[in-house]
Formats: structure tokens, C-alpha cells, sequence
């Protein structure tokens, strides 16, 4: 991609399930070192967009690149070699393995295992929680420590960039603060995240940039400012949908 | 109260066994969703397999079960994933529990031709020695042979080495990852295939282990499966279906009844104990003794 503000970019992009196309030609820039987030309808392709872009989907047609290079149908493994990781939508911890064992999994991708202890210290220091509940199963952690838990094994690799898919739902209020907090410091030290989000004006509050999908096809691409002020919004969330007139 | 206590040894002992088959069931199931109907037969055949060994290539003992261990490991763990599980894996579970079924029907009908419908000797590791006391040798007083013993160790052993195994290593913990969320573990970069594979050798090692420790007591018949197979399952579900722990509970739990029944109420029960056990479960407490509820996404 010529534009170097670009550290991941769609072409195109035709994917899905079986016989299902959910991405119907998905084109998109992601901006490095910014917060966007994903919005649309239900059905629109946002998961089916992360799970494409990280390799649990095989892209049919279109092309992916990331950092420069061309990840198209990179294994998810590849993926986190290079430099990205993903942070499901749900619960996503291993219940009956302790919350240190947890987070040493984040690890399996390192090229040099040594390194794993340092890592898994640094990031007990930066969540205090995990360290007090180090020995712990995973399991009694309540829904938000679960989400941190998540999130910090993402980040023991130390990624480019972050692809995390709701990780408000469920979780209280103040602990939404919580995480969208860790989100913002993240992209502070750099790191590109892109999230997508059920409350779609909360986390645009806290974005650089925003993406309106629909129907598998990129819609708007702008400012997160421009796309909160944008009327079209509110029509596309009452479930009006987008008049093909007003796209240009 | 001396005739309780042998009884509950020889059960644990049994129990042990039942405990191996049951644990390779389970993670069977956990890693690689296989509900492997074949369990049995795989306790049954690698007696035969060593019994083979040592009449056809007058192996000594120690070498064909060895071998035995290793020839199960290859063709009940990489044979029978790569040519039954994977390829039907696509089309669902049912399909697949089916097959496991006719491979069940197969491997039986497949030893009675080619080795023999009899019921054979089978050599044991230990000695044949009563450590009862000296005075009630032969009596009615205590008995516990070595041979008991010697099974109860050595299947809780290998129990222990295979928990170590997962729980203290990092490959252990990558299975057990693979097994509590395989989806979760591919995106963290396990390499779940691998982690898959090793479940069905570990399972061909217990199935062996299991053989080679039970045979001495029943002989090897080919038709032995039937109630092996039917103990792994039952003790699979009564522990919780989704724990290993729940599993070797479950196994000892059957073990010890089973030898209670025998003794206590009349042997032709034996055979009803992990049904009674199956049905007690299921009405009182579904998810078994140890299990979590599991939830399933539509």
C-alpha cells in the first residue's frame, strides 16, 4: 500500500462460511497507531471480517495486506509472527487451567521461549489483578478480569495490532471504562487497534477512526467525529439501511 | 470385614484399569470430539498383539509388550485418526460414532478369525505370590495377591505421569487448552493438529497399558471388549464426561462396585453395575460426579 499511514489494508475481499458469502467485496484502510472501530448492523460481516483478516477464513478473492506485506490466507499462526493478534468476541479463556498457565499461552508463538517468564511478569506488573491471581483457575475470575485476562494475553507478543470483537458485552459499565481505557493506552504506546462494537457511539467517542459495514460491503470510511456527526448513521442503525443515492 | 477390605483392593485394582481406558475415552472426546465406541476393542487387542509377538516371532515377554505398546500407539493412534476420524470428522459426530462401532465390530470379528474365539493365558508382570498373612494363606482370611497389587501401581503410576504430563508441562497445558477451547488455542498460535494427534497416541498407550494389565487377570478373549468398552463409557459419564478427573473417579468408583456386587449379591449383576451406575447418573446428576454443565451454541 502506498500510503505508509496504512498498516492494514482489504481489496476486495470476498469470504465466508460454506456456501454463505459474508464479505462481499470488503475494501478497507486501517490507519496505524489509531483506535477504529467496526460498526453495522447485525449481519453486516464485522466478526467475519477479523476472523478473514486473521486467518480462521479463507479469502476466497481480494487481497490482504499487513506492515507491507501480502497476509492473504496467512495460517493465524503466521499472523502473530506477524505482529497481530486477536481478541474473540465472548469468553475466551481455558476455565480449568490457572490464570498464569492462561496467560503462558499467550506465549506459544514467541521465537524465543526464554523471553516467556520476563513477559509474563512485565504484564502481572502492568495488571496487578493477574498477579493477585496468579494461582487462581481462570474460571473465578468475574466477566471483566476474564476480558483484562484476554487482553493481556494478546498483548504478551507484543503485537503491531489488536483485533478485538466486543469486549464490552457483559461486562459492567465501569469496567467497559476500564478496557476501553487499556485500548486508548495501548494506542498511546503505538499499537493499531481495531475493535468492533455493539455501542457503536461509545466506542466512537474514544476512536480516531470509524468503518460503517453493510451487508459485507465498506460504506463510509472516515474521522470517528465525522462519522458521529453523520446523519446517515442514525438511519443505517434504525435499520433503514444506506440509500445507494447518498454513497458515493 | 477382612473379606471387605480384599474386595475393595481387587476392585481399586480393576478400578485402576478401567481408570486407563476411561482417561483415554475422555480425552478423546475433549480434544478431538471422537465418542470412540471402540474403546473396548482397543483394551482388547494389543494382548493380542504381544501374544502374536511372542508365538510368531517367539519374542520373550518384556519385548512383545513392549512392542505391543508401541504397535497400539501407531495403529490405534496415527492409523486410526488419519483413517477414520479425520476423513468422517467433516460429516459430524454421528457419523463418526458409527464408525467407531463397525471398527468395534471389526477389530472382534478380525482377532476371532486370524488369532483364535478362545480365551487365552496371558503372562503377567508379577509374581504369582499371596501377601496375605502366613496363617490365613489359602483360608478364608486375607489374600491379596502381588499381581494386584502390582496392577493398582503401576495403572496408578501411568494415571500420574499422564496427569503430571498435562498439567506441568507446556505441551500438557497446550493440550489441555486444545481440549477446553480448540478455536481460542489456533488463535494463540497451538498448533492444534499436533496437540490432536498426540491425544490419540497417549490413547493408544493407555488402551495397551490397560491390555497388558487386565489380560492377566480375564485372559485375552476378543469378545472382551464388549464390557470394557462399555465400563470406559459409563465410567467416562459417571465422572463428567468433560474431566479427566471425573474419568479415573468413575473408573475406580466402578471397579470397587463391581467386586462388591460380585461378592455381596450374586456375579451375574457384575455386568449390570456401570448400566445401574449409567442410569443413576443421568437422572440424579447429568453433567457426572466431577463434570461442568456444558453449554452449546446453537
Amino acid at each position: 500500500m502506498a500510503n505508509p499511514d496504512t498498516i492494514l489494508s482489504l481489496d476486495n475481499v470476498v469470504s465466508g462460511y460454506g456456501k454463505m458469502t459474508i464479505l462481499n467485496g470488503t475494501s478497507a484502510h486501517i490507519r496505524r497507531g489509531k483506535i477504529t472501530t467496526v460498526i453495522g448492523p447485525n449481519g453486516a460481516g464485522k466478526s467475519t471480517l477479523f476472523k478473514t483478516v486473521f486467518g480462521l477464513l479463507a479469502v476466497r478473492t481480494g487481497k490482504i495486506e499487513f506492515g507491507g506485506r501480502d497476509t492473504t490466507n496467512w495460517s493465524p499462526r503466521q499472523m502473530l509472527d506477524a505482529g497481530m493478534c486477536y481478541v474473540p468476541q465472548g469468553r475466551n479463556i481455558f476455565p480449568e487451567l490457572s490464570v498464569r498457565h492462561n496467560l503462558e499461552l499467550g506465549g506459544v508463538a514467541l521465537a524465543d521461549p526464554s523471553g516467556l517468564p520476563a513477559r509474563i511478569e512485565s504484564m502481572m506488573q502492568r495488571f496487578p489483578m493477574l498477579s493477585e491471581k496468579a494461582n487462581a483457575q481462570a474460571s473465578t475470575l468475574s466477566g471483566g478480569q476474564q476480558k483484562l485476562l484476554e487482553v493481556a494475553r494478546g498483548l504478551l507478543l507484543e503485537p503491531r495490532l489488536m483485533l478485538i470483537d466486543e469486549p464490552s458485552i457483559g461486562l459492567s459499565p465501569l469496567m467497559v471504562q476500564e478496557v476501553f481505557g487499556i485500548l486508548k493506552g495501548l494506542r498511546d504506546n503505538g499499537v493499531t487497534i481495531l475493535l468492533i462494537e455493539q455501542n457503536a457511539k461509545m466506542a466512537l467517542q474514544m476512536s480516531d477512526y470509524g468503518l460503517v459495514l453493510e451487508q459485507g460491503q465498506t460504506r463510509i470510511e472516515d474521522t470517528a467525529p465525522n462519522i458521529l456527526a453523520d446523519p446517515r448513521i442514525a438511519e443505517l442503525f434504525l435499520g433503514g439501511g444506506l440509500k445507494p443515492a447518498i454513497t458515493a | 470385614m477382612t473379606d471387605f477390605v480384599q474386595l475393595v483392593i481387587a476392585g481399586l485394582a480393576t478400578g485402576a484399569i478401567y481408570a486407563l481406558a476411561a482417561v483415554g475415552f475422555t480425552l478423546l472426546w475433549q480434544t478431538s470430539q471422537t465418542i470412540n465406541f471402540a474403546q473396548g476393542e482397543f483394551v482388547m487387542l494389543p494382548a493380542f498383539f504381544a501374544l502374536a509377538g511372542m508365538k510368531f516371532l517367539g519374542l520373550p515377554f518384556p519385548v512383545a509388550a513392549l512392542a505391543a505398546i508401541l504397535l497400539s500407539m501407531l495403529t490405534l493412534g496415527v492409523l486410526f485418526k488419519t483413517v477414520i476420524v479425520d476423513p468422517l470428522h467433516k460429516q459430524g459426530t454421528l457419523p463418526l460414532v458409527i464408525s467407531t462401532i463397525g471398527l468395534a465390530i471389526l477389530l472382534r470379528e478380525g482377532v476371532k478369525e486370524f488369532y483364535s474365539a478362545e480365551a487365552q493365558r496371558f503372562p503377567s508382570f508379577f509374581p504369582d505370590i499371596n501377601l496375605g498373612t502366613a496363617a490365613n494363606r489359602g483360608g478364608s482370611g486375607f489374600n491379596v495377591s502381588a499381581d494386584q497389587i502390582g496392577v493398582l501401581i503401576v495403572a496408578t503410576a501411568t494415571i500420574l505421569l499422564l496427569a503430571w504430563f498435562l498439567s506441568s508441562t507446556k505441551t500438557g497445558r497446550q493440550m489441555q487448552a486444545t481440549a477446553q477451547n480448540p478455536t481460542v488455542a489456533r488463535i494463540l498460535g497451538v498448533n492444534v493438529e499436533r496437540m490432536v494427534m498426540y491425544t490419540f497416541l497417549i490413547n493408544g498407550a493407555l488402551a495397551a497399558m490397560a491390555s497388558l494389565l487386565i489380560s492377566p487377570i480375564y485372559l485375552a478373549k476378543f469378545s472382551s471388549g464388549e464390557t470394557l468398552g462399555l465400563v470406559a463409557f459409563v465410567a467416562a459419564i459417571v465422572g463428567g464426561f468433560n474431566q479427566v478427573r471425573g474419568a479415573i473417579a468413575g473408573g475406580f468408583l466402578i471397579g470397587i462396585a463391581d467386586n462388591l456386587v460380585a461378592a455381596y449379591v450374586s456375579s451375574t449383576y457384575r455386568q449390570a453395575v456401570p448400566l445401574a451406575f449409567l442410569v443413576l447418573i443421568i437422572l440424579v446428576r447429568p453433567q457426572g460426579l466431577l463434570g461442568r454443565a456444558e453449554e452449546r451454541a446453537v
